[in-house]
């Protein structure tokens, strides 16, 4: 043994949540590291995982996989010596071993499934073998279902029990493609056969088995009224039959009875997937994005909005809608990487679905009351926003002209969708670099002189906003903005979007999002947007980490 | 019960009157407000049975007319005594089916336990806490059965919203072979036993149990459904299919104190404070995303059950706490257990002051509040004592402030909907034996047709529409929820007859 590894080794304290990781980052930085050293390493790693359950942190057993995840990293090597381990190892640790293992991808799946055969007469060998097949995210994974299925008949009711558990594992983490019709077949009938299994705990991986087939839409519609009716006698819900004794197994079913699909409310109608369909690259750190939401789309107008909540540990945040297609049931969105919550989302990809999508929320926008030239005004991404409600105005007959504002012309975007429902549309760049030079005020003054103008909707920064409606006051021009205030719910419920028109305090979410723009008391929304400052910078800190 | 033992003299009414009160344990003050796990650990079966040895079975029981969906309190009691736990619980949900809630979260002190009989000499039974450890019992070791349940009706309801009305309503009609879909506008199904009442006062699995129970009847749940905007009313009775529908909307649009600086930052509904936490974790932050800006010195304005809420939650943040109410102690509204677990958890106490002014920094976050001290007029006609202004003012540091003043009834369903009459304060009318709005075959309980409530109150209107749904949907009266027992009842009658 080498000196730096011996003490590295000396220094590993298994029981302290600081030392294990100090360890696993120093291991991270050596280089150049022989087999022998590797070895040690890994067997050191190995008392991580014994004592992963017997400290009381709850970050031990997250330190244990990571610990893990460092011995794959060393390489093919060390995969006899995770075997050796893995065979003998207790029901709390199999499962560090088995990921180790599983990390190696095809190579693992191949050192491991022929082991597997060689081991089948020690049942608890083989317990741990088969629970370390659950760990593999390769879709190879999936030809040793039939093997696992036939071991499954073990008169051994936990080796039984955990075939089910591998089978379950692997139905719900390998993508629907890697399994064929027979193998479907095959899985829905040996897992059907063992819900009337005499042990609980057979019957409970078998209808959960059954249940992620069923959610991950592995079931032919034969195979799912079966299950159906099933599921509903394991809960009691079957005049005909007894409830299951086992509390475990009736608690799997009801979990899974939502997601059966034939029933007379097809609550399916009501679930949107949010998936992303289609992502454009409109300029830095802005993405053009088609959201689908059926029942969204088909209710949206011009100037509401949506809530989205990208994942479970993010934050909802309202979000200003540039387009929606009713027929295709899609929305679409720009988002501006502004803050963590927003590079999450530009982070997505086709494919990918938000957690949440809530709208249409707020009020439409209001249109122009009397004929004239209808102004309106799109800074930065509020350009976008401000298409659908050009296209209504363009609808009435009214003349519409189109102010867009940008830093420069790379930022300029959604300019030929805009000119589309515009008669005219003129572009400002702070730099010059395309359209006239200057700000959107600019343009504005030059066609408040020329044109009768009845109506200003300005979409996009406060400061922006707050000099529209300061140039259209004297004339006392109808002057809406739209305010991106702080939001939670989006519904009225919290206040967070509290903004002060005309000494009111209004909510943004319900009444708005368009005010009057000279009643607007825009200093204090300038403020109150400041409110999280300091945590969205930690939080994008967080995000880099 | 094994027939053949001697059974012990029955204690007399006099005798069961002078028992000692069981004092619920609570975790304590110091430990307690560095985590959210539940304050109040429950009764033992041993105290369990000593408490529920003080109820005197009485033969015209208050406690039952007072509790506002009827349970049969004496008999719970009775079966707690006797040792048959699960019975109880059983019995309990013949009326309510939210027992574990209602036991920790009902104002037991302003209903049942107020007409107690015991109470007129001694500390009236503690039925609230017996409710709770007849659910508890029933959960924890998987006693639940399902209901009898009538055959499927063909017919579909549509509850708006998942708080306690919807849920209960939800299950009344289920059980009466109903199809029920409800509508949820968030993204997390228990409306405000999830995003309002902490967790250490309500923890999330009991909510949880309850929703799983409820699909076991064949109840589904749609989320981030905002009902009004994404489908009306109208859509869903005329192109969704759905025969009726019951709203359950509730009160959630906060009240703002009008004063200046109650928009500056810093300054927070309690709505928005507690589901900032309780909803989207706030208190994890960074780890999930929502901000909270809570500060070392939070001054919360108000002293009902949600100012309590909000100034344990600050506590348990890490905040020094002070609470402003314009009334004093006596006035104060929450439930009187709340208030004496707030006093225990170190909350510093400004009765008798009424926020005048919020003083800002230069970025507009609060630093200041300004009171002024109120005096209490000699009781009026209606027996309540008004705060007077005595002129004095004080001020005092704090860099957070959560008003707490109530709730006006959600908005977005009457505004969507021009048949759905409310009132002046936007409370939606309904006929007050049927529940049934202005629109024919909507209905609706709960907050939003009583404009801020409690949860058994909100439950005990769900059960009203519900019946009244029920009877819409059959067009004709037939038989109330299978829940009531007709022998049981009869019986009843013929004791009292005699």
């Amino acid at each position: 043994m080498t000196d730096r590894i011996q003490i590295l080794i000396q220094g590993l304290d298994t029981n302290s949540v600081a030392s294990v990781t100090r360890t696993l980052d120093q291991v991270k930085n050596l280089e150049d590291l022989t087999v022998d050293e590797k070895i040690c390493l890994t067997e050191a790693f190995f008392e991580i995982f014994a004592h992963a359950h017997h400290t009381n942190s709850t970050s031990m057993p997250k330190l244990a996989v990571r610990a893990g995840k460092r011995i794959a990293k060393f390489g093919p090597e060390m995969m006899p010596v995770l075997f050796n381990r893995l065979v003998e190892a207790d029901s709390e640790t199999a499962n560090y071993y088995g990921k180790a293992l599983a990390r190696n991808g095809v190579a693992g799946l191949n050192y491991l499934f022929p082991k597997l055969s060689e081991h089948r007469s020690r049942d608890h060998d083989l317990i741990n073998l088969i629970q370390a097949l659950a760990y593999f995210k390769i879709p190879d994974a999936a030809s040793t279902v039939p093997f696992v299925l036939s071991v499954a008949q073990h008169v051994n009711h936990q080796v039984t029990s955990m075939a089910l558990y591998t089978i379950g594992r692997l139905v719900q983490q390998l993508p629907p493609s890697a399994f064929s019709d027979e193998l479907r077949q095959f899985i829905f009938s040996s897992c059907f056969r063992f819900l009337s299994h005499a042990q609980g705990l057979v019957r409970k991986n078998a209808a959960r088995t059954l249940g992620k087939m069923l959610r991950k839409g592995l079931l032919s519609a034969e195979n799912e009224k079966k299950l159906y009716k099933a599921f509903l006698s394991i809960c009691g819900r079957d005049e005909q039959h007894n409830w299951d004794r086992a509390f475990i197994v009736r608690r799997e079913a009801e979990d899974f009875l939502p997601f059966f699909h034939h029933q007379s409310v097809p609550v399916r109608r009501y679930t949107q997937s949010y998936k992303i369909k289609s992502r454009q690259l409109l300029c830095a750190n802005t993405y053009h994005l088609t959201i689908e939401a059926p029942l969204i789309a088909r209710k949206i107008e011009a100037g509401q909005f949506v809530i989205v909540r990208p994942h479970i540990f993010s934050e909802r945040i309202p979000l200003s809608i540039c387009n929606w297609d009713r027929t295709k049931g899609t929305i679409d969105i720009i988002v501006s990487a502004v803050g963590k919550t927003t590079t999450e989302i530009n982070a997505m990809n086709i494919g990918d679905a938000f957690e949440d999508v809530v709208g249409p929320l707020g009020e439409r926008s209001a249109l122009p009351t009397s004929p004239g030239t209808s102004v309106l005004i799109g800074g930065g991404y509020g350009t976008g926003a401000i298409i659908p409600t050009a296209r209504d105005i363009k609808a009435t007959g009214n003349k519409v002209i189109g102010i867009v504002g940008a830093r420069n012309k790379e930022n300029l975007i959604m300019v030929s969708e805009l000119q589309a429902v515009c008669d005219e549309v003129i572009l400002t760049t702070n730099d010059g670099s395309a359209g006239m030079g200057g700000l959107v005020t600019d343009a504005l003054r030059e066609v408040l002189l020329r044109e009768k103008v009845v109506y200003v909707l300005a979409i996009g920064p406060v400061p922006m906003m707050k000099a529209v409606s300061e140039m259209t006051r004297p004339q006392a021009i109808p002057t809406f903005v739209s305010l991106n205030a702080i939001m939670v719910d989006g519904t009225g419920m919290c206040g967070a979007c509290r903004v002060t028109v005309g000494g009111e305090t209004k909510f943004a979410c319900f009444h708005g999002p368009d005010f009057d723009g000279h009643k607007v008391d825009f200093e204090n929304l300038m403020k109150r947007q400041k409110m999280f400052v300091k945590e969205e910078r930690l939080a994008f800190e967080h995000l880099k980490v | 019960m094994n027939e053949t033992t001697p059974t012990p003299r029955p204690l007399s009414n006099r005798e069961r009157m002078g028992l000692p009160h069981q004092e619920m344990p609570l975790n304590d003050p110091v430990a307690r407000v560095k985590n959210f796990d539940e304050v109040p650990v429950g009764y033992s079966e041993e105290m369990a049975q000593a408490e529920a040895m003080r109820c005197l079975q009485c033969k015209k029981p208050a406690c039952i007319g007072a509790c506002p969906v009827g349970i049969n309190i004496p008999a719970f009691i009775k079966l707690i005594e006797q040792g048959k736990y699960g019975d109880a619980a059983k019995k309990i949900r013949e009326t309510n089916f939210l027992p574990a809630v209602c036991g920790r979260v009902c104002p037991q002190d302003k209903q049942c336990q107020a007409v107690c009989v015991v109470g007129r000499k001694n500390i009236p039974v503690g039925i609230g806490n017996l409710e709770r450890f007849a659910a508890d019992y029933e959960r924890n070791n998987h006693l639940l059965e399902m209901p009898s349940m009538n055959m499927p009706t063909g017919k579909r309801v549509a509850v708006i919203g998942s708080g306690p009305a919807g849920l209960s309503a939800a299950y009344e009609l289920a059980i009466r072979g109903h199809e029920v879909v409800i509508f949820e506008a968030s993204h997390r199904a228990g409306g405000v036993m999830v995003y309002g009442i902490p967790r250490f006062r309500l923890p999330l699995r009991i909510v949880d149990e309850d929703i799983r129970f409820l699909t076991k009847l064949g109840v589904r749940f749609v989320y981030n459904m905002v009902i009004g905007k994404v489908l009306t009313i109208e859509d869903l009775l005329q192109r969704e299919g759905f025969d009726a529908v019951m709203v359950g909307t509730g009160a959630g649009l906060p009240r703002m104190l009008n004063v200046p600086g109650s928009n500056a930052n810093g300054v927070f509904s309690a709505n928005e404070y507690l589901t900032r936490i309780y909803l989207m974790d706030a208190h994890h932050f960074p780890k999930y995303s929502t901000p909270l800006s809570s500060g070392k010195k939070v001054a919360v304005i108000g002293a009902g059950n949600t100012a309590m809420d909000v100034m344990r939650t600050a506590k348990r943040l890490g905040a020094e706490v002070t609470c402003y109410y314009r009334r004093s102690h006596d006035e104060a509204p929450a439930r009187s257990e709340e208030l004496k677990h707030a006093e225990q958890e170190a909350i510093n106490w400004r009765w008798l002051s009424n926020p005048v002014e919020f003083f800002v920094d230069e970025n507009n976050f609060v630093k200041q509040i300004k009171c002024e001290r109120m005096t209490l007029s000699e009781p009026d006609e209606t027996g309540r004592r008004k705060p007077v202004p005595t002129g004095e003012f004080f001020v005092e540091e704090c860099d957070t402030v959560v008003m707490s003043l109530g709730c006006s009834v959600n908005p977005i369903i009457p505004s969507t909907d021009a048949e759905i009459h409310t009132n002046k304060w936007g409370v939606i009318i309904v006929d007050p034996e049927t529940c049934q709005t202005s629109k024919k075959g909507v209905f609706a309980a709960g907050d939003a047709i009583t404009g801020g409530s409690t949860v058994i109150l909100a439950m005990g209107q769900a059960k009203k529409a519900a019946a009244a749904i029920h009877e819409y949907l059959m067009g004709k009266p037939t038989d109330p929820s299978p829940a009531v027992n007709d022998a049981e009842l009869k019986q009843d009658l013929v004791n009292t007859n005699r």
